[in-house]
């Protein structure tokens, strides 16, 4: 009987079977292999004979099989507890890197700097995002805030009064807000210090489990109407401004001119909410508030046993809509999506959305690091077990097990990986120690108090784990590489052939391997190198020399209509410019963005700008001669004292939406609406009068900061509540911001303007921190680089070298050079392009990814892609070129000689 | 060196017998031994390969199977097969795990855990 010819599925399932059985151990399957694929495949055409159902059958009969059958041949195989370890072989280990001291000290340097940067990288990002807040029971303390559309803010304290009787999913739930008080300066003359005041509700101590060190806590009656004013210090205003003075509990201190009494001090890194210097009653006023929209808190609470985040947001969502469902509501707050909360950790809030992918993408960069530094490791200790094949060949022969070789092979990459995670561990901790110092000195009062890095449980984990992992992938080649001797092959061929096709093989796929890491590698730190030059050159396209900002917000309840903000806002511009120091006084209030746009743009042509179509705009009012800031007009004419309430509605707009929408012509009495950024409350018409240069305010990160559109409408014709004081001072910034204070207290003694910033400071903070963080990164990514390079030429000189004497064959049968170039040329291109295929797809990943935190335009993203595949190509290609001559060197006659 | 005395490897697993059963009848490579194996038993043992050629493994080990030469399964055929056959050792192993179950059975019969006239 003729067998018919094996048809194509015949095939595919004895390559399934051959692929199954490589989980048979070796010697098992050299004994056995060929006689069980010629038997599965006869049981595979009875089972086709019989149909489909049989086949089927057959093959979940085999693949179940084979799993058991397999492991129990493997642990048949695996040596006695007896054989496993031998001090001898931890000696011979320590004998063969005693010897090579070069080779030890480099693999160390390779394996420390590699799960240094992963230790790193892991203990600093879950230090930030994941770690819970440093006090008791800290993993359940949560941040509640409202979420309308994209946009995140605390509740209207009269709405979460309301709510916070009826909610079962959190405890110990309390309120805070955050204001800036003068301290000392009782006679508003002169400001001591401007303090970050937290007013908080009176069991905010008891409710975090954390006692004063000094003094007591808030009492109930503190928060009374008309309690004596009480502030408790933290422990770093405490040493700083008061020297650690043991008597400061039950002295009185000035702010804002009143007197007030200190009456505890916080423990040394307490901060909370966030990064709190100072405490004071809520008031029983803003926590029972009794008026919808005039006070705002953000809130917190613990989670109770067995309730989760969702569970919580689930709940507090339907009791937010509820209570507003309830109220009589302003038309602004009834239009756009209905609101959602959120609830998070605060470290997680503090990140927002994105935290747990920025904390995957960078530990992945990271381990990749770690990838590199195992596979240059790596192809140094296989390099060196070649050297020794002959020796594990005649140890086979003389009867050691396999798995006594693979145990022998195992001591060495364990003793270096031990010696290099101890390493990795100490400068994992210097580093951490190290970029503490610098946070805490340079950034002070803007890092939140959970910010605290150096070494911990989870960072010595971390080490652990890397460790391991490193010894897994080492040690894990190394005893593959033991137990695949073959004691004929190694004696035919010689050392230098040992295994000659099999380490060919697994030399190219590290190569492979190396060009997918580094190139995904690179592609990462270009894009990260670039978002962080822009970070430190932003381009405010406005002068920001001399330039001071500062918020203000009037009292609601001496400024309590539309009528009496707008009078206040005009006479604070007035008193602003006729005191000494302060010039080019502006006052700008951003009315509305399009993160929260809840409707369209109109134009009197009838045209709508649809919500989905709508670009980046911002809505501002102004008061003040915005060219003083360098907000140039371009046409028409600029807002002046013309345009008050009771005069015709008007509006300056941005060049870049003068083009967008008035393409070709000039938009200059042309007629706007703006519900959908802003003034939803005000349905009126505005005339456009003129055309101002564009400039990105509060968007300087946004892919195309220019093209953001921007309307300007006058402050005097639009509500505002809070405003951003913008001006310059002549001389000392230090009178300037006294004179700020003086202007706003003289108005309003009840209020003081916030955070006082100089717009230089501001921007110098930003560009110390992106200089930072581009340092660290540069640090890393050269690390890679230099990694890749030598690893790639290491690997491409290794697989070439193997081939010496296969190139003196080919040069003594008359191949010339050139063809020999190009076949080894060839065999780089073929693992270039392996590795490609590979790196694309996680690049056009890291693309996406990082674009989520950072825009960045798809040509430049291409852009730096080819160049990093160029560079990529050009390393590779020379790392093959190099051996390639150095193989051609030889003389065929040599190369024939040639042992190892 | 495995043990010289058959009863030194008794008893054997059940699946070694069938193995041992059907090599009594000659030389038989891999696939034969599953088909006749699970004809004799009514399609009751079916034999995997895995669990065949581990089978085979310790048999090959203890001596009591030997692979013997690499032939075609018929004229036709181009595929060579490779055979196994019973060692002397394996064939008096074969009889005395046989002679051990037939006492196991009689012992079964006088309890009268078997009925009277059943063939098995």
């Amino acid at each position: 009987m003729t067998r018919a010819t094996p048809d194509w599925l015949e095939r595919a399932a004895r390559a399934m079977h051959r692929a199954l059985l490589r989980a048979y151990p070796r010697a098992f399957r050299d004994e056995f292999g060929r006689d069980m694929d010629e038997t599965f495949a006869d049981r595979w055409r009875e089972a086709r004979a019989r149909g489909e159902w049989s086949m089927l059958l057959l093959s979940l009969r085999t693949i179940l099989d084979t799993i058991a059958q397999a492991a129990v041949a493997r642990s048949a195989s695996l040596p006695s507890r007896s054989d496993m370890f031998h001090l001898q072989d931890v000696r011979y280990a320590f004998r063969l890197l005693r010897r090579s001291p070069v080779f030890t000290l480099l693999t160390l340097v390779v394996l420390a700097g590699g799960m240094g940067v992963s230790v790193f990288t892991f203990s600093f990002l879950y230090s930030a995002i994941l770690r819970p807040l440093p006090l008791s029971d800290g993993a359940r303390i949560v941040r509640v805030q409202e979420v309308q559309g994209r946009s995140t803010s605390g509740f209207d304290a009269f709405d979460f009064a309301r709510m916070r009787s009826q909610v079962t999913t959190l405890k110990d739930v309390g309120t805070w807000s955050s204001h800036e008080v003068v301290l000392g300066g009782a006679d508003g003359r002169a400001a001591q210090r401007v303090l970050q005041v937290t007013a908080v509700e009176w069991s905010v101590f008891d409710a975090t489990h954390t006692p004063p060190t000094l003094g007591r806590p808030f009492r109930e009656d503190d928060e009374a109407l008309g309690a004596a004013p009480v502030i408790v210090l933290s422990h770093d205003l405490w040493t700083i401004v008061f020297g650690g003075d043991s008597t400061i509990v039950n002295q009185v201190i000035r702010l804002n001119g009143t007197s007030t009494q200190v009456i505890g001090v916080m423990p040394r890194g307490y901060g909370f909410p966030v990064s709190a210097e100072s405490w004071v009653p809520l008031g029983a006023a803003v926590r029972e508030a009794t008026e919808a929209g005039r006070y705002s808190v953000n809130v917190f609470g613990r989670l109770v046993d067995g309730a989760t985040p969702e569970r919580a947001e689930l709940e507090l969502t339907a009791l937010l809509r509820r209570t507003r469902s309830e109220r009589p509501m302003a038309p602004a707050d009834t239009a756009g999506p209905a609101p959602t909360v959120s609830v998070r950790t605060f470290p997680m809030a503090q990140m927002g959305d994105d935290g747990p992918a920025f904390f995957t993408i960078i530990n992945v960069m990271a381990t990749l690091i770690l990838l590199l530094a195992c596979i240059n490791v790596g192809n140094l200790l296989l390099a060196r077990a070649n050297e020794r094949a002959r020796e594990l060949a005649v140890r086979l022969a003389l009867g050691a097990s396999r798995g006594r070789l693979a145990m022998q092979s195992l001591w060495e990459p364990v003793f270096l990986v031990i010696v290099s995670g101890a390493l990795a561990t100490a400068i994992a901790a210097a580093a951490l120690s190290f970029v503490n110092h610098w946070a805490h000195t340079r950034l002070e009062g803007n890092l939140a108090f959970w910010w605290t890095w150096g070494m911990d449980q989870p960072t010595l984990l971390a080490a652990g784990g890397f460790t391991t992992l490193t010894i897994a992938v080492l040690g894990g080649v190394m005893a593959t590489r033991a137990t695949s001797t073959r004691f004929n092959d190694v004696l035919r061929d010689g050392g230098a052939r040992d295994g000659g096709q099999r380490a060919g093989r697994v030399s190219r796929a590290l190569v492979a391997t190396q060009v997918a890491a580094v190139t995904v590698l690179l592609f990462f730190g270009v894009l990260s190198g670039i978002a962080a030059f822009r970070l430190a050159h932003i381009e405010t396209g406005y002068d920001t020399r001399n330039l001071l900002a500062s918020s203000v917000e009037p009292d609601v309840a001496r400024f309590p209509t539309e009528e009496a903000r707008r009078a206040y806002w005009e006479r604070l511009s007035a008193l602003l410019v006729t005191q000494g120091g302060i010039e080019d006084a502006v006052i700008r209030a951003r009315l509305g963005t399009a993160d929260d746009a809840r409707g369209a743009i109109e134009f009197g042509d009838g045209r709508v700008v649809p919500l989905a179509e709508q670009p980046r705009a911002w809505l501002h009012g102004v008061l003040g001669p915005l060219d003083s800031l360098g907000i140039r007009r371009v046409e028409g004419r600029a807002l002046d004292d013309r345009d008050r309430g009771g005069q015709p509605a008007v509006a300056v707009i941005s060049r870049a939406m003068a083009e967008r929408y008035w393409p070709g012509r000039s938009p200059v009495g042309e007629r706007i609406r703006l519900p959908g950024i802003g003034e939803a409350t005000n349905d009126q018409w505005r005339t456009v009068v003129g055309v101002v240069t564009d400039v990105p305010f509060g968007d300087e990160f946004a892919r195309n900061p220019r093209r953001a559109i921007a309307v300007y409408v006058p402050l005097g014709q639009h509500d505002a509540a809070s405003a951003t004081l913008l001006f310059r001072h002549r001389g000392d910034a230090a009178a300037a911001t006294a004179a700020l204070h003086l202007a706003v207290g003289t108005l309003d003694p009840g209020s003081a303007p916030a955070q006082v910033q100089s717009y230089d400071d501001i921007l110098a903070k930003s560009a110390l921190i992106a200089g930072g963080v581009s340092r660290l990164f540069g640090l890393s990514f050269a690390f890679a680089l230099l990694l890749a390079i030598s690893g790639t030429y290491g690997l491409m000189a290794r697989s070439i070298g193997m081939r010496t004497r296969e190139i003196g064959v080919r040069r003594a049968l008359g191949a010339t050079d050139r063809s020999i170039q190009r076949l080894l040329l060839a065999q780089g291109g073929r693992q270039l392009g392996i590795g490609a295929v590979v790196a694309l797809p996680a690049m056009i990943l890291v693309g996406v990814g990082f674009s989520r935190f950072f825009p960045i335009a798809p040509l430049i993203a291409i852009g730096v892609a080819t160049a990093v595949a160029a560079s990529i190509i050009a390393v590779v290609l020379a790392a093959t070129w190099l051996p390639t001559r150095r193989a051609l060197l030889v003389s065929p006659r040599d190369a024939l000689w040639r042992d190892g | 060196m495995p043990p010289a005395s058959p009863s030194a490897h008794l008893p054997l697993r059940p699946v070694e017998f069938e193995i041992l059963l059907t090599l009594a009848a000659g030389e038989r490579h891999g696939y034969a031994i599953i088909q006749e194996t699970e004809a004799r038993s009514g399609g009751a043992v079916r034999l995997e390969t895995g669990t065949l050629y581990r089978a085979l493994q310790r048999l090959v080990q203890s001596a009591l199977v030997t692979p013997v030469d690499r032939r075609s399964p018929d004229e036709s055929s181009e595929e060579r097969r490779r055979y196994y056959a019973l060692t002397p050792l394996g064939r008096e192993v074969a009889i005395a795990e046989a002679l051990r179950m037939a006492r196991l059975v009689t012992v079964a019969r006088k309890a009268r855990l078997i009925p009277a006239g059943s063939s098995s």
